[in-house]
């Protein structure tokens, strides 16, 4: 099992697109921290921004493009076609010659990710948290460790939903446009908890309340069961695409 | 040694296998022969456990591929392809093979050599012509030393040099001991290279035998071909 994994840590560090989400989402957060450091300040010199137990840990949003595109591209990059000449040929092919153990090979994959998408979120966590620290210093609690821990489940849940999702569609382009556009452009997720309530326990929305305790949120949700839920969700999706995996003809 | 034993396979509600069985031995060169679409890459898909049969059973050394211990030990496939993510470097890719199945990193130069690809070991596998992709496909396949070698229209896209070169790797691996199975829809090729040969049309094994006995009374393999399989041979294209 050991040799699987370090087979597919070295797949996926080997493609320029998982480092692009690797890059990306370390430096997005702390960048953000950094650029909003004028404008933070102001709010809490005018006393418009009071909660600040939220500070940095919320910044780690913008980080999440990173986990995204590492749990996708673990994926779709054994569907994609390897050349032009043979349009039906895939990574895939090689892969299931070299482990044809489908769930072995799954189990594998899943634990690659998670050690680069867990290894990502405490770089960025400690950056962002620290870079917070340094700047707002006076005016922001330093966050429990147990804060700190959950959102770097956060991240590796919401990489591995990303994995799941595309285990499913096979194809990476769909995932990953609708998981973007989701946390930046526009949030279906947040429009839907404007319609019902029920919209708080969608995975992304549910995740951030392990470690965010802003009140803008409609139901009260414990930071236990926030992770107990999305990690349903997770676990519900990863059981799908492992079934269809194991079942499809590749 | 490779059996396959009445296999049977349905995609969309059309029989595409119905009860193939071959074997295929050691020492020996196996050609798999039929038309475009008769089968052919079906068969092999089966074999190597990426695709699964309605019914029966296709066995390597006795044993179901997804039962392989360390299966790029016992088995090198080429299909179609080189299997290479566009993005990375033949070496790069050959070693991320070589660890899934606990052999060393320095495999991948050793097959880079046989294939005659050293010089373009950092290259991007996307920037591969369609012969040197073929090369990189068979250099994955030589990773693990296997004894069985199972090529689909190995030929495919390689220029009269690499052909003959891999006509007398094939003949050699043969010799060595290996069980060498290839398909080909070029019974021309076939005919050069095969101890065996075995013919599929329509998804059934329609003659199967020593290449002699195959050919049989007729000119050349491509004339028992066209008489076994009734195929049009006068049509204009």
């Amino acid at each position: 099992m050991v040799s699987l994994v370090r087979a597919e840590l070295r797949k996926l560090l080997g493609l320029p697109t998982a480092w692009v989400g690797l890059v990306l989402g370390t430096l997005m957060a702390p960048a953000v921290v950094l650029l909003n450091a004028p404008y933070t300040r102001r709010a809490i010199t005018a006393g418009t921004l009071t909660d600040t137990s939220d500070l940095g840990l919320r910044d780690l949003g913008i980080g999440l493009i990173g986990p995204m595109v590492l749990g996708v591209v673990v994926v779709s990059s054994e569907y994609t076609s390897t050349s032009q000449n043979a349009p039906g040929a895939r990574q895939l092919t090689a892969t299931l010659t070299a482990v044809p153990d489908r769930l072995r090979l799954l189990l594998a994959k899943t634990t690659a990710l998670v050690l680069i998408v867990a290894a990502q979120a405490a770089v960025t966590a400690a950056a962002t948290l620290t870079l917070t620290q340094v700047l707002h210093g006076e005016h922001a609690p330093v966050p429990a460790p147990a804060r700190v821990a959950a959102a770097i489940l956060y991240w590796t849940l919401t990489a591995l939903l990303a994995y799941a999702i595309t285990l499913i569609t096979r194809n990476g382009i769909v995932p990953l446009a609708l998981l973007i556009i989701n946390s930046t452009v526009v949030s279906v997720s947040f429009l839907l908890s404007k319609v019902t309530d029920l919209a708080a326990y969608l995975p992304d929305i549910v995740g951030t309340r392990m470690f965010i305790r802003g009140t803008d949120f409609p139901v009260e949700i414990a930071p236990v069961t926030a992770g107990l839920v999305m990690t349903a969700w997770v676990a519900v999706l990863l059981a799908v695409g492992a079934v269809l995996f194991h079942r499809r003809d590749v | 040694m490779i059996t396959i034993d009445r296999v049977s396979k349905t995609k969309s509600r059309t029989l595409i296998l119905h009860d193939v069985t071959f074997e295929a031995r050691p020492g020996r060169v196996t050609g798999f022969l039929g038309p475009n679409g008769a089968g052919k890459t079906s068969t092999l898909r089966i074999l190597l456990g990426l695709d699964r049969p309605q019914s029966g059973t296709a066995l390597i050394c006795g044993r179901p591929y997804g039962k392989l211990d360390r299966p790029l030990t016992t088995v090198g496939a080429l299909l179609d392809g080189s299997g290479a993510h566009r993005a990375r470097t033949a070496r790069a890719h050959l070693r991320w093979v070589a660890a899934s199945n606990g052999l060393p990193d320095s495999r991948a130069d050793e097959v880079l050599e046989v294939v005659g690809l050293t010089g373009d070991a950092r290259k991007r596998a996307g920037r591969f012509s369609l012969g040197m992709s073929r090369r990189l496909g068979l250099a994955t396949a030589l990773l693990g030393d296997p004894e069985v070698l199972v090529l689909d229209e190995p030929v495919n896209g390689l220029d009269p040099v690499g052909i003959r070169w891999m006509r007398t790797f094939l003949r050699d691996s043969a010799a060595q001991g290996r069980t060498v199975l290839l398909s080909s829809h070029l019974m021309g090729e076939l005919a050069e290279i095969a101890d065996d040969v075995i013919v599929i049309d329509k998804g059934r094994i329609v003659i199967q035998g020593r290449l002699a006995d195959v050919t049989g009374d007729h000119h050349t393999l491509e004339d028992a071909f066209f008489a076994l399989t009734a195929a049009e041979a006068d049509r204009p294209w």
